[in-house]
Order: C-alpha cells, then structure tokens, then sequence
C-alpha cells in the first residue's frame, strides 16, 4: 500500500509549485464570480424586487435551467434565498468543469505526453501521481470554499447568514470535488486525455440535463443526481449539510473504485478494448477533407448527440407551462398582456442559449487546424501539393456545415419534443422552432469567423474565442435577470439579433451579420496564407 | 549539372532571435547533399524554408528554378519529405496514414508502399499512437519512399530506427541516388553521410561554415599518422606540419598537415622507416572540429 503511494508528497508540492499561478487565478476568479454578486442581486431586491422575482423564478423554464428554491410563498423569498437559486447551480458546475480539466490534464495527458513514464522511473510509486492530483484538487477546492464563505459574509447582508455562506462554499467546492473524482474515473476508462475530457464533461452535461426534467417534474428525483447532492443543499434557507455528506460518499467510491482500476491497467492503457485497424485506408479518407473529417469525427458526433439530448430536454417541459399558468394569476396576466404566449417566450430565451452552445462545434474545428499544426501532425503534407488555401478553407466549409447542422439538430429536437409534450394544446408548429434557430445562423457564423481569423493572424489566440463566447453566453443566460445597460448587452453578438418567435425576424441585421462573418473569414484566409507555419521551431 | 536547389544568403528571424543569418549552398541533379550541423544550428528552420512552411526574410531560394515560397505547389508535386519528428494521428493505422500521404503528394506505387512495408517491417494495421518513434518514422519514410520524385528532402530520417533498419534505409537511398535523383540529407550519424554524400554542407550558428566533396574537406584537415623507425622517432617531432606529436618507445603516433605530408615522408625516410600507418580524417573529426571551433 505504502509503495503504491510512494512519494506522492513530492508530486503534491510539485504541482503546487508548478501551479501556483493557476491556482489563484481559478481561486480568485471562480470564487468572486460565485460570490461577489451579493450587491447586485441586492440591488434587484429593493422594493418589490424580491416578489417579481420569486413569480419569475417559478417559471419552468427558469428553474430548468438555474434549478429550484424550497421557499413556497414570495414572502419568504428572501435575498440569500434568491442568490443561491439563482447563483449555486451555476457556479457548482464551473467548479466541476474546471476541476475536470485540471485532473484530466495531471493524469491521463501527462501519460499521453510520456511525462508519467518518466516519473515512474524514479522512486515514486505507481499510484502517487494520481493522489498527489486528487489532493491538489481537494487542497483547491477547499480553500475556494473559505474563500467563498469569506467574502459572502463580508457583505454583512441580514439574510446572508454565516452558515449558508459556509454551506454555499462548501458546496461550490464539493461540486469540484465531485467533477474531479468523475474526471479521475474517466481517465482510466478512456485510453486518451481527449477521450477522458469530453466524456467527464459529457457525464456532467446529462446530470444537469437530467436535473433541469426532473426538477420541474419532481425535484425528489434531483436527489438522486449527484448534481443534485451540491445545489439542493438550500443555503440560507434549509442549510442541508446533510447532502454534502452524500456527496463526500460518492466522491470517495469514485474515487476508490478509479483507483483500483488504475492499479489493474497498464500505463498508457485504457478499458476499452482496442481493435486492429484497417491494413490500408478507406477512399473517404483520402483527400484534405476526409481527413478534417476523420479527426473531427468524435468531437463532431459527440456535439450533435448533445445538441438533439439538449433540445430534447428543454422541449419536454413546455408540457407543464400550461398547468404552472393556470396556477398563476400574476404571470397569467402578464402573458396575456404582451400578447407572447408562455411558450413562444421561452422558446425565444432557450433558442438563445442552445445556439450559444451550438456554437462551441465550429470553433473547436477551426481551432484543431493549429493544435494539428502545433502538433507537427501536418508537417510531411506541408510538403505535398495539398495548399494552404485547401487547409483552411475545407476546415471552415466544415466548420460552418457542421454548425449549419447543429442548428437544426437542435431545434428540432426541442421543438419535436415541445410538440409532441403539447398535444393538442399547441401553438407552435415545427416551422416556428426551425425559423427560431436559424434565426441566430449568423451568431454561430460570427464565432467561426473569430476563430478563423485567429488561426490566420495569431492562432494562439484561438482559446480567446470561447472566452468571448462564454462571456456572451453568461450576458444572454442573466441579461433577462440582471438589468443591464443596452450597450453593455450589445457587446455579446446574440443580442443584436432579434429573439424569434417573440420579436419579427430582421433581414438587414441577419445579412449583416452574414457579410462581417464572411469578410472575417476572408481575412483570416489573408493571415493564414503568409504566416509562418507554427511548429515550435 | 542541373542545380535541384539553390540557396543564396538565406535569412531568417523569429522575433529577436536571429536563427538563419547567411546560409548558401546548392544541390545538383543526381548529387546527395549531406546537411550537417550541432543542434540548433538552423537545419530544420533551413528544411522548412524550402518547403514554405515558413517564410524567409531574405535571400534567393530556389527549387527546380522556381521561388520555394511563391511557387510552392509546383515544386511540392516533385519532391519527397521526411520530418524529423514524424507526428502521426493516433487514431489512424499506419497503412491508412501512408495511403493518405500517398495520396496527397499525387499518387504512388501501390507495390513499391507493399514492398517498403515488408522491407522496414512496419506492421500498417496497428494504429500510430501504438507506435515506437522508430516505428512512427517508418511510416514517413515509407510514404515518401513510395512515390516517384526529383528530389527528396530527409531531416535526420533514421532517428529510432534500430541499425538493421538504417542499413535498409541506406540501400533504398543508394536505389534512388542511382536513378539520378537529388536527395539532401540531414543527419547527425556521420557514418551515414558518410556512405551515402557526394558533397557536405556543414552549418553552424545559422551560418554555413563548410562546404565541398569529403575529399575536398578532408584535404582541409588532418590526417593522423603512426610511424615506427630504426632511428631517432623524436627528430619527427620538429618537421613542418607536424602536430600532437606523442612517442612511445621508437613509435611515434601525430597529426599531419596533409600538404606538408611529402617533407614528413622525405624526413621519416632518413629515419628508416619500419612501419607507416595514415588514416584520413573521419567526417566526424571535420565535425568536431566545427562544433568546437
């Protein structure tokens, strides 16, 4: 046992050293975004705040997508009851994608990139990288919680109490807890990093998925999702400690049970089996675009199988729109009001969202252009007559059909299911969903055109796209909650296009969009065609 | 002769550090080339510059006399290459991935791909992440072996490979030189360029500091002598040309300057000679004495 974990006390200091820097950064960033909204949401709060929110929040689709409050009646609906609705999931679920790349990154990419073997050749024991990583990421998240807590109760807000700050943190944190033992687990199935990321992340997205059905539905079946052990703890409100202990249950089996089956594999191995592959290649592969194709592939076919689950979660709660109208005579007028049914506004919000989403696809497919480039994979083609110009543009001809197709993916996932949950009662045909996703085409080409014009003019800033679609995402995901200045929401593309089917669809915007995406892409063509190919030489 | 490549005063800069400051050489038609240098010498940055994978600042490179930057196509549809770090797709086997370069350079020979997987013994249906860096490099070596072209380009083409593979690689070198092609090979087993080169190109610091046949060069240098005589060894000691002279008994082992080696062999005459041994310089003393100059 001793020498399995051998030295791992070496490691540990080690990767504290080595990421010190990343660590305040996740530390400080994740930790004011999870708690420094206290001012704001007080700001929402003032005079009748707090009652227009709880009527918002009892809508379907917001609790589907930032989860429920146990506060039934809007007077109790306190300032801490509302921030950890609206804030806990959230913030739970960047602490568990983090901590997944993280613990991917220190075990199976450090195996992939040979690093381990070399490691192992000293007097360190088998397992010590793995608990060195596993106790970094508890050390991290640890001190994420404090810090959480600290800066909560430094607000001196009277609903902001010192135990939901703790509970809140240590949920925040234990959300990382558990997306690191996900991540460890995955990391011996899969036989690469790539592979071990994208299904943790996969694992997860299903759990939210499956939380945002089953806490419209039933939320006693939230408790059943791991995800559900770190939100529904109700700080300020019920203070559930007692869900963290489930959660630091699950943690430990998981991650016991990754490490036996690491100690059962070799190094570099995984659990799936391996099959011989073909003795000479497949026609469909032969050509730039067969092969953009191949390497694309699993990253492709994952995103469109996301996209459709995705739809087709949101589109199963429109059946209960009706019946949570019917129970509410405040929203009931409002609705009848705008003249919006109930429906057509949230399809307008969630269309939104997912396209957002959607939108992931083709900057990951421009973007594998130049980590294929960085990672000399292209040097001996380089040599033949495949051109520049072949590279590029196949990549973002790809790009583009791939977010043409996760479009419709996704609206016709949601809005087969919405139709088929409605029945009878519906207002919306399949037309209406497809003409709200295509609707914000041009978003989704706007993010490929950023990501190509990187790859021409400074691929490293290729990263910097998500950044900015993160931003946007958040902008539209809390743009209906917090009351933001006009300019200040235009800086995110979506929100320059109109929501259809609530707002008229605007041609001029949705060909302007079109021209700049396209102009982008032609100028990163420009970059792409002069610069220095990028082998770190 | 055909000049295949052209090189005049290549420059080359990434950011602030100059890693190209005047490289000049040329590779004739049927002539293979051995690039020689220590590492970061600016080998490969020389390599991709006349691939255009990157761009030069300045001088005049040519291929088949056409620009390697502007008309890079037309010179990729006759050459071969081999990367010194072959990094392959781990997803793919490397049958596929030879099919596919293949493919991408314009079409090779089926039977030759078939006939160099026997010979390097590569086994193409495991997939490349399962690959040793011998083995990776086999798969390059196959895909640009496979087709037919004017001129191939190999940076440093036998790293991994075990010595029985290089010796295959050696022949299938030797096959091509043969037919008239130009090859400029990068390599760091000078006993390989060695057998293989007509001419050397030794570069340093970005900078070529030799150029010539191995005859040539080695005219250039040393060679290093062993002498045994009736007489007095130690008269040898003070002869023109004479250098590192050491004796042991009336054996005496020192460089020579190879122009003053008639005036050692008149002296060493008088001195009744019984025994004279002289090796040439080996490509290896011409290099060290590069590395270290």
């Amino acid at each position: 046992m001793k020498e399995k974990f051998a030295r791992w006390d070496i490691l540990f200091l080690q990767y504290l050293k080595r990421d010190w820097k990343k660590i305040i950064v996740w530390v400080l960033g994740l930790g004011l975004f999870s708690a420094a909204y206290v001012p704001a949401f007080e700001e929402i709060a003032k005079g009748n705040g707090l009652l227009g929110m709880y009527e918002t929040m009892q809508n379907p689709a917001m609790i589907s997508m930032v989860g429920t409050t146990p506060v039934d009646t809007a007077s109790d609906y306190t300032l801490g009851a509302m921030y950890a609705q609206e804030m806990l999931l959230f913030c739970g679920l960047f602490a568990m994608v983090i901590a997944v790349l993280h613990m991917v990154g220190h075990t199976r990419k450090e195996e992939d990139l040979g690093l381990m073997e070399l490691v192992r050749s000293f007097q360190i024991g088998r397992q010590a990288n793995s608990l060195a990583a596993t106790i970094e990421i508890v050390f991290i998240n640890v001190l994420l919680a404090l810090f959480i807590a600290g800066i909560m109760m430094s607000f001196g807000t009277d609903t902001i109490s010192a135990e939901g700050s703790f509970l809140f943190g240590a949920s925040v944190g234990m959300s990382g807890i558990i997306g690191a033992g996900i991540a460890l687990f995955m990391a011996q199935i899969m036989s690469t990093s790539s592979g071990a990321t994208g299904s943790a992340l996969g694992i997860i997205g299903l759990l939210y998925i499956v939380r945002a059905g089953t806490d419209v539905s039933n939320v006693d079946l939230s408790m059943i999702n791991p995800l559900g052990w770190t939100y529904l703890t109700y700080p300020f409100t019920e203070n559930n400690w007692f869900l963290l202990i489930l959660a630091t249950i699950f943690s430990v089996i998981v991650v016991i049970i990754a490490f036996a089956l690491e100690e059962a594999r070799d190094m570099g191995a995984g659990y799936l089996p391996e099959r011989e592959g073909r003795e000479s290649a497949k026609k469909s592969l032969l050509s730039v675009r067969g092969l953009l194709i191949k390497i694309n592939k699993g990253v492709i076919i994952g995103w469109l199988i996301a996209f459709v689950i995705m739809g087709a979660a949101y589109g199963s709660i429109y059946g209960d729109m009706q019946t949570f109208l019917e129970s509410n005579e405040m929203m009931q007028q409002m609705f009848t009001q705008s003249g919006v049914s109930i429906e057509e506004s949230f399809t307008s919000t969630i269309m939104m969202v997912m396209i957002g989403l959607v939108s992931i696809l083709p900057i990951a497919i421009v973007n594998k252009l130049f980590s294929e480039e960085r990672s000399l994979h292209l040097s001996q083609l380089y040599a033949t007559k495949v051109s520049r110009s072949q590279l590029y543009w196949t990549s973002i001809i790809l790009a583009t059909f791939a977010g043409v197709i996760g479009v419709l993916l996704a609206a016709v996932g949601l809005g087969g299911t919405a139709i088929s949950v409605m029945g009878d009662s519906r207002s919306m045909d399949i037309f209406d969903f497809l003409a709200a996703g295509y609707n914000f085409l041009p978003s989704v080409l706007f993010f490929t055109s950023l990501a190509a014009l990187a790859l021409g003019w400074a691929p490293k800033l290729g990263k910097v796209v998500y950044v900015y679609l993160a931003y946007s995402f958040l902008l539209n995901y809390f743009g209906g909650i917090l009351d933001l200045p006009e300019w200040f929401s235009k800086t995110a593309i979506q929100s320059w296009i109109p929501q259809m089917p609530m707002e008229e669809f605007d041609a001029p915007i949705f060909i302007t969009i079109t021209v700049i995406s396209i102009s982008l892409m032609v100028i990163g063509y420009l970059g792409y065609n002069r610069r220095d190919m990028n082998e770190g030489a | 002769m055909t000049k295949i490549i052209e090189v005049q005063g290549l420059q080359k800069k990434f950011g602030k550090f100059q890693a190209l400051s005047d490289v000049t050489f040329t590779v004739d038609a049927g002539e293979v080339v051995g690039f020689i240098g220590p590492n970061g010498a600016g080998k490969s940055t020389t390599i991709r510059t006349l691939l255009g994978i990157i761009k030069r600042d300045a001088g005049n490179v040519e291929i088949f006399g056409k620009d390697v930057w502007k008309d890079s196509l037309e010179i990729h549809k006759r050459i071969s290459y081999v990367p010194g770090d072959v990094s392959l797709w781990g997803s793919l086997t490397g049958g596929e991935i030879i099919d596919l370069f293949i493919k991408l350079h314009g079409g090779g020979d089926k039977q030759k791909r078939d006939y160099l997987i026997r010979r390097f013994e590569l086994d193409p249906k495991k997939k490349a992440k399962g690959y040793s860096k011998g083995n990776r490099q086999k798969v390059g070596l196959i895909a640009a072996l496979s087709v037919d072209s004017d001129l191939y380009i190999f940076d440093e083409p036998t790293s991994g490979l075990d010595p029985l593979m290089e010796a295959v690689f050696q022949e299938e070198v030797e096959k091509i030189k043969k037919s008239g092609k130009a090859i400029l090979l990068s390599s760091h087993i000078l006993s390989e360029v060695e057998r293989l080169a007509d001419k050397v190109v030794i570069i340093r610091q970005g900078e070529i500091v030799e150029t010539g046949t191995l005859d040539e060069l080695r005219h250039l240098t040393r060679s290093t002598v062993t002498i045994a005589t009736e007489g007095d060894v130690a008269k040898m000691a003070t002869v023109n040309g004479v250098f590192d002279f050491k004796q042991k008994d009336n054996q005496a082992t020192f460089s020579a300057d190879n122009q003053y080696l008639n005036d050692i062999l008149m002296e060493a005459s008088k001195l009744g000679v019984r025994k004279f041994e002289s090796i040439p310089p080996t490509l290896e003393d011409l290099f060290m004495r590069h590395y270290e100059g």
